[in-house]
């Protein structure tokens, strides 16, 4: 089964490294493919999370986007990390 | 890590660290603030103060968006979470936060039915899924956690999901400098600004720091060699005698931000008169409430809020280290009385709060202080 990324967020809000959601991180996903206005992202961990894409335009399958709190709300370059 | 360790690279932060210390002025000490928790999480998490020289300060200011909330907002939480038939919903960190009456958490042992969600969307789900409860999402966060509730807000419209609604605690990044650099506590010489907020609102919102206050602000990078070469940045600036706007993190962040979210907020939100924050008091402008076209989702409407102002403790000190007038470790009650497990203060919560960060990464400095005591 593929790691689901939202899951271990909310794990993490528990834990030393804290709530992503809360300490303003974002983090840099690719893109696997789209429904909708929301795409199935992958990290480069390999864990995976459904994001909603309104706010950066129509994507597909391989564009980068930069994520927090479910939403994509930027497009990053091929090489770009968030982190 | 593919893309993470170049910009962890030792060898690469010794080079910068001694570029660094050849633009400092050795009888001019240099305080810098990030203003944003991240920075703060990092800059602990990775002693980078350690490879600063001693004349260069980094000060930490109240950039935790669980920091600002005051005690009087978590006993609001708990009240609307109180009555019957309510599902309330919040961030992770939020969860552990002190009110008054204490925690979420501890409201749940009373029988509150709060639960941890990592999006509003996922609130929104909830309230999908439960159309005979009552869902109220427990907003907090600046700019870069305000578009994802106010597109939350646009897709329960759209969706016609009437048991949503969102106690909205978002505030902006702007005013809170302002009022720093109006309190008369501190002096400062530059900011490292924040990074993803700036993704949202981009840089031009802070070239008034530069123009009217003649201070660097350079937008930075979450990793260690993203807040070395800030630094190195806002030194050459001094060196050259400049006092400018600059964008270290352009790979994520453009100067001009991203013109859909903005166009969203303004569309969802609209500006508070008035804000409480935790240690900097109320400012003028600096929070978001929902748009009077979007009132019924405002859960400030929906419910009866109490709306009590609650004291701060006394003990605790989260005002002076929010300003960075105070270092965690000079709070009365760090580390004794205030922990992470048993948090006093909201800067002991988060761990992108100040005291946490500290108190989880701060053992290298500290050995550091000894050290420099003992010879």
């Amino acid at each position: 089964m593929t790691p689901d990324l939202r899951l271990a967020a909310t794990q993490a809000c528990d834990v030393t490294d804290g709530c992503i959601t809360c300490g303003d991180v974002a983090v840099a996903l690719t893109v696997l493919d789209v429904v909708g206005a929301d795409a199935r992202c992958r990290d480069e961990l390999g864990r995976e999370e459904t994001v909603a894409t309104e706010l950066v335009g129509t994507v597909q399958a391989g564009d980068r986007v930069l994520v927090h709190a479910g939403v994509a709300i930027e497009r990053l370059a091929a090489a770009a990390t968030g982190g | 890590m593919k893309f993470v360790d170049e910009f962890r690279n030792p060898e690469l932060a010794q080079v910068l660290s001694r570029e660094i210390a050849q633009l400092c002025e050795p009888n001019r000490h240099y305080k810098i603030m990030e203003v944003c928790g991240g920075h703060t999480h990092t800059i602990y998490r990775y002693g980078v103060q350690d490879h600063l020289p001693e004349n260069i300060e980094l000060v930490h200011g109240p950039g935790c968006p669980v920091c600002v909330i005051p005690m009087g907002r978590v006993d609001d939480g708990i009240a609307i979470a109180e009555r019957d038939n309510v599902i309330l919903t919040c961030f992770g960190d939020m969860m552990r936060v002190p009110g008054g009456r204490g925690s979420f958490l501890e409201a749940n042992a009373r029988g509150t039915d709060i639960r941890m969600v990592y999006s509003p969307l996922d609130a929104l789900r909830i309230a999908r899924d439960n159309p005979d409860r009552q869902v109220v999402f427990y907003a907090i966060g600046f700019e870069t956690t305000a578009p994802s509730t106010a597109l939350t807000i646009l897709r329960a419209e759209a969706e016609g999901i009437d048991n949503f609604s969102v106690f909205c605690n978002h505030v902006t990044i702007i005013p809170a400098i302002k009022a720093i650099l109006d309190s008369p506590d501190l002096r400062l010489d530059a900011f490292i600004g924040p990074g993803h907020v700036s993704t949202v609102i981009g840089c031009r919102p802070y070239e008034w720091i530069s123009r009217d206050f003649g201070l660097p602000l350079v937008c930075a990078g979450f990793e260690p060699l993203d807040l070395l070469q800030s630094v190195y940045m806002i030194m050459k600036q001094f060196t050259e005698g400049r006092a400018e706007v600059e964008n270290q993190y352009s790979r994520v962040v453009s100067y001009d931000g991203n013109p859909v979210a903005l166009k969203v907020l303004a569309n969802v939100f609209a500006l508070r008169p008035f804000f409480e924050w935790r240690g900097l008091g109320s400012i003028a402008h600096s929070a978001l409430q929902v748009a009077p076209k979007f009132a019924k989702y405002d859960a400030e409407l929906r419910f009866e809020i109490p709306g009590v102002r609650v004291a701060d403790p006394k003990a605790c000190q989260c005002g002076e280290v929010l300003k960075g007038v105070l270092k965690p470790w000079e709070c009365k009650v760090f580390g004794t009385a205030c922990t992470p497990e048993t948090p006093i203060g909201t800067c002991m919560v988060s761990s992108e709060g100040a005291c946490a960060a500290y108190y989880n990464f701060g053992q290298y400095a500290k050995q550091r202080l000894t050290l420099e005591v003992l010879s």
